[in-house]
């Protein structure tokens, strides 16, 4: 077992639930042992990177010294855009002692245990792609998916900048694919999977994400796909609850379900409905469970 | 070595398209322009593409490899010729193709004239000396001023595909060089121009810029510096400023994003009634999770002490981005972590990786 910090983020307490009680039922089987941070806040999404950049700097530097505090060497995150913004700020802390020196005055002025700059941050994607995880996930993976067609999709930021995430090629990833195939599912190949989903801009620029989202849920569904799968819960909210819209300004209605990674996993694992919670999404999962006869 | 390309011809006055593969014989060190010269020069005349310093100073020979923005000057072709693999060139995406690799850059000038990119230093006068910048104030717009305008970051915005009039990320940075430049006095009226539609906050974040950039512009970065300046200032009445202040409000009273209310707070309540059916929606899903009692974080608190402390630090606005740039880049080049420092300036590993087939992009492991 490998004991690591988990950090959940805003969504996976919040309107993707499914996505934490998935991830926490799946660890055990994949040697992950979870330590939830309980008293971290948001990680600013990006948004605080923008409107208050210092402030995003001392909230993720909290959220690391707290990850340290439980003695594990590795921060777990399970959305795109935490892992980007929590690399960032490990990173500057880590290059910068005049900068990790003034953010920890401030931390322990406030009752926050100090940050000495001793742990790395990693999506739950990278734990179980590579390494001991990919092994006991091979493992894990035993009902499989039975050829289901499964169309990955990245999101950005998880891939670019590459030199703050550096896991994989950030132009021909293969992550996701890999693991598709570890659980015995067909992985669909299209060229937006590496592309934006419009979530950052939904509310602010409605018709230009859409114009984003379409792209891979179209290029998708063209190539054959039962389903898609992200690591990133604001890809799946905007690539699940937002396909209405795209069926009330284009007509077309896509019904492509959208998995996040640990219910596709946790899936050809054979975690139970309650584990799974493929109720909570909006477009249905029907055709995938129909097909798996869960 | 023998050099295989397949590249995209284009001929705009028929509107014909066709894919075209050539072989040469080109020098061990060639790059791709060399190649692309030793095509013109020995196979095809014809064949349209721009060029001019050969060292990744103009900006001219912006195109695509294998679905990828870089300067053709940039690439050096021996890996992928030892592979065997046979790369696709194509023009530029996001701006109009005028022959073959040859795209029509109006659009682009037309955004950088956009942002006025030229000093308006008021008529301060200084009097008996001349104005005197300091290095400090100077490397605030380093990276910046790094941009050699060959639309690569353009190329394949995933906003400006979308909404064709998005400024983009090299006017944008273009813009960052003068706002943060310290002679400069038409911040305000930069930062307003900047805030309005198709501008600051059009940008999806989706980092190709970052990623293209052969000059380290980190023109998404520089885009944040734009934001965090502008909202500094007071311009914050788009509704990707609310959104990103909703962020900030949240964070400091309950730690956790207040989802539900985020809508309203960003388009304000007579626009998001309009969504109202959508959000009944998402609501059976369980996806507006009820804004009361409020999911507070534990030792919120601490969060809340915290901004209490940072608006004493002196690092608001586009400082609090530049301290972070500046970090990391002490990370890249001094302290011999990353991948970076283990490269020469011109070694293996310093430009691009070219597209190797057959070869696991990676197996993971380290990140570092
Ligand atoms: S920011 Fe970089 S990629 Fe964009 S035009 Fe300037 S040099 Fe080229
Ligand atoms: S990060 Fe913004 S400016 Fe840069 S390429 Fe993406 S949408 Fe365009
Ligand atoms: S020819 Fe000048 S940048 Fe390539």
């Amino acid at each position: 077992m490998r004991t690591v910090a988990y950090y959940k983020g805003c969504l996976a307490s919040l309107s993707a639930k499914e996505l934490d009680i998935s991830t926490q039922a799946l660890a055990p089987k994949v040697g992950l042992e979870l330590i939830e941070l309980e008293a971290v806040t948001c990680c600013g999404a990006g948004d605080i990177h923008e409107a208050e950049p210092d402030y995003y700097l001392h909230l993720n530097a909290r959220i690391l010294a707290y990850a340290e505090e439980t003695g594990a060497d590795t921060l777990m995150t399970v959305c795109n855009v935490c892992t980007l913004n929590l690399r960032q700020a490990n990173h500057a802390l880590q290059g910068d002692p005049a900068l990790l020196e003034r953010v920890n005055r401030n931390l322990t002025k406030v009752g926050v245990p100090a940050y000495s700059g001793g742990v790395e941050v990693m999506h739950f994607l990278w734990l179980v792609a590579a390494g001991e995880g990919y092994e006991l996930l091979k493992g894990a993976a035993h009902r499989g998916l039975k050829g289901l067609k499964i169309a990955p999709f990245y999101g950005c930021q998880i891939l670019r900048p590459s030199k703050l995430l550096g896991f994989e090629d950030p132009d021909r990833p293969s992550s996701l694919e890999r693991i598709i195939e570890a659980c015995g599912g067909e992985a669909i190949d299209y060229p937006a999977k590496i592309k934006c989903c419009g979530f950052p801009i939904i509310q602010a620029r409605e018709e230009t994400a859409l114009a984003e989202l379409i792209q891979p849920i179209e290029q998708a569904k063209e190539a054959g796909a039962d389903a898609m799968v992200t690591p990133c819960p604001l890809c799946h909210l905007s690539l699940d609850a937002w396909q209405s819209k795209l069926k009330a300004q284009t007509g077309k209605d896509f019904q492509l379900p959208i998995l996040h990674l640990s219910q596709l996993v946790g899936v050809a694992a054979g975690l139970a409905d309650s584990e799974l919670k493929f109720k909570r999404h909006v477009v249905s999962v029907a055709p995938v469970t129909d097909k798996l006869a869960v | 070595m023998q050099v295989a390309l397949k590249i995209w011809r284009f001929d705009a006055e028929k509107g014909e398209r066709a894919l075209r593969e050539y072989e040469i014989d080109a020098p061990e060190e060639a790059t791709l322009l060399d190649c692309l010269d030793i095509v013109k020069d020995r196979l095809d005349g014809t064949l349209a593409y721009r060029k001019s310093c050969r060292m990744m100073i103009c900006g001219s020979c912006g195109m695509r490899m294998d679905g990828a923005a870089v300067l053709a000057c940039q690439v050096r072709m021996h890996d992928v010729a030892q592979a065997g693999h046979v790369p696709v060139i194509s023009a530029m995406g996001n701006l109009p193709i005028v022959k073959d690799l040859v795209v029509d850059m109006a659009p682009f000038w037309g955004k950088i004239r956009a942002v006025t990119p030229w000093l308006e230093p008021g008529f301060s006068d200084p009097g008996e000396q001349e104005h005197v910048v300091s290095q400090p104030q100077m490397n605030a717009i380093h990276k910046e001023s790094l941009c050699i305008m060959c639309g690569c970051c353009v190329s394949e915005c995933n906003s400006m595909e979308a909404d064709p009039d998005f400024l983009g990320p090299a006017a944008l940075a273009k813009g960052m060089r003068f706002v943060g430049d310290a002679r400069d006095q038409a911040t305000v009226e930069r930062l307003q121009a900047y805030s309005e539609p198709h501008g600051i906050w059009d940008c999806t974040r989706c980092y190709f810029c970052n990623e293209r950039c052969p000059k380290g512009v980190d023109p998404r970065d520089a885009i944040a510096k734009l934001g965090a300046e502008a909202m500094k200032e007071g311009i914050d009445s788009d509704m990707g400023a609310k959104h990103a202040k909703w962020f900030v409000t949240s964070a400091k009273t309950t730690g956790w994003l207040r989802e539900t209310e985020l809508v309203p707070k960003t388009q304000g309540i007579v626009k998001s009634l309009k969504e109202v059916k959508f959000a009944m929606g998402l609501l059976r899903h369980g996806k507006v999770p009820p804004p009361f009692p409020p999911h507070v974080a534990e030792h919120v608190g601490e969060a809340r002490a915290l901004y209490d402390l940072v608006q004493h630090e002196g690092e608001d606005g586009y400082d609090g981005i530049v301290q972070l740039e500046h970090a990391l880049g002490r990370l890249e080049h001094e302290d011999g972590h990353g991948e970076a420092a283990e490269r020469g300036p011109y070694g293996e590993g310093s430009f691009p990786k070219p597209y190797l087939p057959g070869e696991e992009s990676s197996d993971g492991g380290g990140s570092e």
